[in-house]
């Protein structure tokens, strides 16, 4: 019984949030599906903790591996395996997921069943995309996830939902084709889906260009950088709680994670000739998102604004090619899966007790709510990289590597930062000092002992990782160095200035 | 782990206390952080004793960051300049503590308060403590964000949280300087470790100048934001918005000498580039003399203070421009000291009148020989100090004598403004009683008030043993192997006074005659013009306020709403939701253009075609008269005619729309491929 357990701990990841969906099928009764939906998270829970104690950090390649045939005649297998880069994005979603779970308890009023099944689901969906081996396996749930997150949009989202959803639909199937072009080409030419061994391929150098340029797409517009962004304010603000945080905390990274799964190790040259302009972009988007995060009077949008900042320095990172910038790419995925996650779930408390997302509805918070706003200031100064906090750790991390390759994109990816600074603490002013301005802020409970459960595992985790970073570090470390040494071997690597 | 490591806990630990269960303490908070700090305190003092015995400690902690090239292990490294600003730091945190524990009686956010201070005492202790440039970045930002939640611990005021916001962006705009110069430090020296560091500049690492003066620039912009040089001195008025003790406790203790204690740190790394000194100097003598200026017209007791701060911080600055690194130490305790106790006088008066004060010209007397006390040591030790001994032969070794004499100048200007602020302050500001009938009830004073003269004696002393104690040559030894030494110059300790020192003593004492003279004159409708003018200028604070809010904070706002409607809004999104209707246009058109058009043309063409075939087949066929041929005949006739009514949508019309498009999909991959 054991055996079959912990020879097959990933499909058992894959597999429980399925289960769930099936067990919330017969469930009756509001309470009893929720504390079921929260049984299955968490359960999934206690399995992502056994992965990571017995994940060995000391190896270079994919653990827990296993493979099974599903359609030989294309060479498509059920392949799934985690290494130090995936882990710990399984590791974030599994940890989001309960909190989800937590937050839509009162707010979601309405096809309850629905709504935890569609959170089950994307945990699933989410679970493969990281776990995935093939890359049909990867395409297929990639695209999986894209439906809940619509459905949640557009059936439990604000005002404007429809409009969202359809932008959010349209946005990412372009994405996805483009990165079906791109993994058919990838195939077509390497004869098999197989995504460890689409890396030892020689690619016809025509070819290269084209199938870079469509996955770079595809993962671009999931990510977003800059000029696909516009869907990530409109979704993020419209959706239900729960949905904002899994956008933000764990459907983002798919970008992130694609860059690094197979742009980077299948297309070294491509990739080091793409970079200067990459790079320039994550520039525009950290400054841009920054800016545009300045300009927004309502709160989740803020937030979602701040998300295409962050993920600037993801890219930045990732396109350094050195192991300072990707792990602290990796890192700053993780950490702002939590914070902007945790931010999420904050706005959402707020927004269930006023239903109203402007900031300038509130203010004066800190009278009535004394532990809200202690916890919101919190991941204010998390968001913006305060050091001591896991923010700081990956964008330190991404600015010294980056730094290898020139220092302007140091100097200025810091003016996003002091940006990050001004817009969330001018938030925090606007929403939680000073007076009251309207008369529903003045009549405000504070947090409950459930909303303080969804947001302080958030918080520990932030300062536990910004403190001592090592553990998560380490666990990357020797996958992050095998992606380098393709550049080295290579002699793509950027030498140290010095 | 040592014991020292203990310094810093004992302050976290106690603030971690206060923000864990705070709320259950009812205002007992003081009981846990005041013991706390006291012993990091008693510690620092076994600190100093063992550096005396055996040198500089090293404690190492742990490995923060093993990434590629970048290796960071956070330690401590304990010197003798490590150990002095520990003594001024936790010894004045105790006497703030102590002093507000009872002035913060009865306040909403009292353990609030008293967590904070702890957690800014334990931030400014692992700065100075700090082995690695790195750590010592991290708690200089944590000290940031201490006094951003200590200034707007008066939450309802708009003016208390406005100014907190500004004083941590002011200082945040800044720290990106000192971010990029820790990581410049890290591409010159290789590593972050404080004490490799110093070893590689000493013994002359070959790194190019250009890179260090920008390295040091770097980092410098660091000390200017947190030591409120010029153009980042704005903030250091503003933070007065805290309670009374914390400003105590920014100004004398902790944030404000990060900078100086930086540049006293670094100095090994600094003096080698000559154009990094130039530009320090340069910025310390500036803010030096416009600071001091300012604080004699203002009208505000705190402000007057704040801009008194700003002034001896920029001759701070000045000094370590010059090279005087073991006078600005010296400087720094001095003003540490008195600073802290002018301000729990402040305090003490503030409490009595319950607002800012409005330096009077004739209030009650009450004289305070302790604040004179204070004052004389102010204005005459610091001058005395720098002007005097080892430190005239740095002035004067400088190659620009030009440069030269203008230090002088700023140097004696702020001496000379220095004076007349203090004496002024010291004269008018603290004679001020309690508030009489028409400013309603005075204040109850609680009892420990009474004892602010113990507190202030306390001080007072420990200005007079500081002096006593660091006398010049054990100070200079003491801190020599702390410090870097500028160029050829070896300070001698053992030079004595010179008449040099005559020259800043007359000077104090000419500002504290003209202050005497002008007491209780303002400007009035006999002085010139321009005269006005300038006092108007000053009293303005140079419109550094106002200039930032106009050309820069209000565009930066107003730009980013800008953006957003033309780029966002405007430009992306149009272009985005312009995608749908266009899109179904262009379907459209291809369907009337193609489908209906050119396809269903064909068909019917075809058709048509057909029928006529049929036709010219039937007349074939009824000239032929074959019975089969007419069978054929009229079947295809009547296929003709049915092709003829074709309508669009049947499934043959589908099909041959189906065969036309992967006709042209396979001439598309054919091109291509």
């Amino acid at each position: 019984m054991s055996a079959i357990f912990a020879d097959h701990l990933l499909s058992w990841m894959i597999a429980v949030p399925f289960i769930g969906i099936a067990a919330l099928a017969v469930v009756q009764g509001r309470t009893a599906i929720l504390v079921s939906a929260l049984t299955v998270t968490l359960v999934e829970v206690a399995l992502a903790v056994r992965l990571w104690v017995g994940f060995d950090s000391a190896e270079q390649g994919m653990q827990f591996v296993e493979r099974m045939e599903w359609m030989p005649t294309f060479g498509i297998q059920y392949a799934v395996g985690v290494d130090g880069i995936s882990i710990l994005l399984v590791l974030l979603t599994v940890v989001l997921c309960p909190l989800c779970v937590l937050a839509s308890w009162n707010s979601i009023t309405t096809r309850v069943r629905a709504f935890m099944m569609l959170i089950l689901l994307v945990e699933g969906a989410m679970m493969v995309v990281f776990m995935a081996l093939d890359a049909f396996l990867f395409f297929m749930l990639w695209e999986v996830t894209m439906i809940p997150m619509y459905f949640m949009i557009v059936l439990w989202g604000g005002p404007d939902r429809v409009a969202a959803g359809l932008k959010f639909v349209l946005y990412s199937l372009t994405g996805s084709l483009f990165l079906l072009v791109g993994i058919l080409g990838l195939s077509l030419q390497a004869d098999t889906f197989d995504i460890q061994s689409l890396a030892g391929v020689a690619y016809s150098p025509d070819s290269q260009f084209w199938i870079f340029l469509a996955l770079f797409l595809g993962f671009s517009i999931k990510l977003p950088m800059l000029p696909f962004h516009t869907w990530l304010p409109d979704a993020h603000s419209e959706a239900p709680t729960a949905g904002s945080v899994l956008l933000a905390g764990v459907l983002l990274k798919m970008g992130g994670y694609g860059f690094i799964r197979f742009c980077l190790p299948i297309f070294p040259e491509v990739s080091t000739s793409f970079a200067p302009f990459v790079l320039w972009l994550s520039i525009a988007a950290i400054l841009y998102g920054g800016y545009m995060a300045l300009a927004q009077s309502d709160l989740k949008r803020l937030v979602a604004y701040s998300s295409v900042s962050h993920m600037g320095f993801v890219t930045l990172g990732i396109f350094s090619f050195n192991s300072e910038g990707i792990e602290g790419a990796i890192l700053q995925m993780v950490t702002h899966g939590i914070t902007t996650g945790a931010l999420f779930l904050m706005v959402g408390q707020l927004y269930d007790r006023t239903h109203s997302r402007s900031i300038a509805d509130y203010g004066g918070l800190h009278q009535r709510m004394p532990r809200f706003v202690a916890v919101l200031s919190l991941f204010v100064v998390a968001s913006f990289g305060l050091p001591a906090t896991s923010n700081f750790i990956g964008e330190f991390l991404i600015l010294v590597g980056v730094s290898y390759e020139h220092f302007i994109f140091v100097v200025l990816a810091m003016g996003g930062i002091v940006l990050g600074a001004a817009y969330m603490l001018w938030m925090l002013q606007r929403v939680a000092l000073g007076e009251a301005r309207t008369e529903a802020a003045r009549g405000l409970t504070d947090l409950s002992v459930r909303e303080m459960v969804t947001v302080l595992p958030l918080a520990i985790a932030v300062f536990g990782i910004g403190i001592y970073p090592g553990p998560f570090l380490e666990a990357m470390d020797s996958t992050v160095i095998y992606v380098v040494e393709q550049f080295e071997q290579a002699g793509l690597a950027i030498a140290t200035p010095n | 782990m040592s014991i020292y490591t203990l310094i810093p806990l004992l302050p976290l630990g106690a603030a971690l206390t206060l923000a864990l269960f705070g709320r259950r303490l009812h205002g007992a908070g003081h009981r846990i952080v005041i013991p706390a700090v006291a012993g990091s305190f008693l510690l620092s003092i076994a600190a100093l004793r063992e550096v005396l015995a055996n040198g500089a400690i090293e404690v190492s902690l742990y490995r923060l960051l093993d990434v590629g090239r970048l290796v960071v292990d956070l330690g401590f490294y304990i010197d003798s300049l490590t150990v002095l600003l520990l003594l001024l730091v936790t010894g004045v945190s105790t006497v703030v503590q102590v002093y507000s524990s009872r002035y913060m009686i009865g306040d909403a956010r009292h353990s609030r308060f008293f967590g904070l201070t702890a957690l800014f005492t334990a931030a400014m202790t692992v700065l100075v403590m700090s082995s690695n440039l790195l750590l010592t970045f991290i708690f200089w930002e944590v000290m940031g964000l201490c006094s951003y939640l200590l200034i707007s611990h008066y939450a309802e005021r708009r003016s208390a949280y406005r100014a907190a916001t500004k004083v941590f962006l002011v200082n945040s705009i800044a720290d990106v300087g000192l971010l990029l110069g820790v990581i410049l430090t890290f591409h010159a020296f290789g590593t972050l470790n404080i004490p490799e560091i110093l070893s590689m500049a000493r013994s002359g690492v070959d790194n190019p100048t250009h890179v260090v003066t920008i390295l040091t620039l770097c980092l410098f912009a660091g000390a200017i934001g947190k030591s409120a040089q010029m153009p980042a001195h704005v903030w250091l008025p503003l933070a007065m918005e805290a309670p009374t003790p914390v400003s105590a406790l920014i100004h004398a203790a902790t944030m404000v000498n990060a900078g100086p204690f930086l540049l006293v740190r670094l100095s090994p790394v600094i003096v080698l580039s000559e154009t990094a000194m130039g530009v320090i100097a340069t910025v310390g003598g500036v803010t030096a003399l416009f600071a001091a200026i300012v604080s004699l017209t203002q009208t505000d007791v705190k402000r007057t203070l704040a801009y008194s701060t700003i002034s001896q911080l920029g001759f701070m600055t000045l000094l370590c421009g010059v090279g005087a690194f073991v006078a600005a130490i010296f400087h720094l305790l001095a003003h540490g000291f008195f600073k802290a106790f002018l301000f729990l006088s402040t305090g003490d008066v503030l409490a009595a009148t319950q607002r800012h004060v409005e330096t009077p010209d004739d209030g009650p007397q009450r004289s305070n020989g302790a604040i004179f006390a204070g004052a004389l040591a102010m204005s005459v030790v610091p001058p005395l100090v720098i002007f005097s001994g080892p430190y005239q032969h740095l002035w004067l070794s400088q190659s620009f004598s030009a440069a030269n004499i203008a230090l002088w100048i700023v140097g004696l200007g702020t001496v000379f403004f220095t004076a007349m602020t203090i004496a002024k302050s010291a004269a008018s500001a603290f004679r001020l009683g309690p508030p009489g009938a028409s400013d309603g009830e005075p204040r109850i004073t609680p009892a420990l008030f009474s004892a602010k003269h113990v507190i202030g004696v306390i001080i007072a002393l420990g200005v007079l043993v500081s002096l006593l104690l660091l006398i010049w040559r054990w100070l200079a030894a003491f801190l020599s192997p702390a410090v870097g030494v500028s160029g050829e110059v070896v300070a001698d300790p053992s030079t004595g006074f010179s008449a040099w020192i005559l020259v800043p003593i007359a000077v104090a004492i000419a500002g504290w005659a003209v202050a005497y003279v002008m007491r209780g004159r303002s400007p009035s409708h006999k002085t010139a013009l321009w005269q006005k003018r300038l006092y108007v200028f000053f009293l303005n604070k140079g419109y550094f306020d106002e200039i930032y809010d106009r050309y820069i904070v209000r565009p930066t706002i107003n730009t980013a709403g800008w953006l957003w409607r033309v780029i966002d809004q405007g430009i992306i999104d149009k272009f985005i939701v312009s995608m749908g209707p266009s899109t179904v246009n262009v379907s459209r058109w291809l369907w009337r253009v193609i489908d209906l058009g050119f396809i269903d043309q064909i068909v019917v063409a075809v058709g048509n075609r057909s029928v006529g075939i049929a036709r010219r087949m039937e007349q074939i066929d009824r000239a032929g008269t074959t019975k089969s041929v007419d069978g054929v005949g009229r079947g295809v006739d009547a296929s003709g005619h049915r092709l003829q009514g074709f309508q669009p949508r049947t499934l043959q019309h589908d099909l041959l729309v189906v065969v036309f498009w992967l006709a042209v999909a396979l001439g598309f991959f054919y091109l291509i491929a």
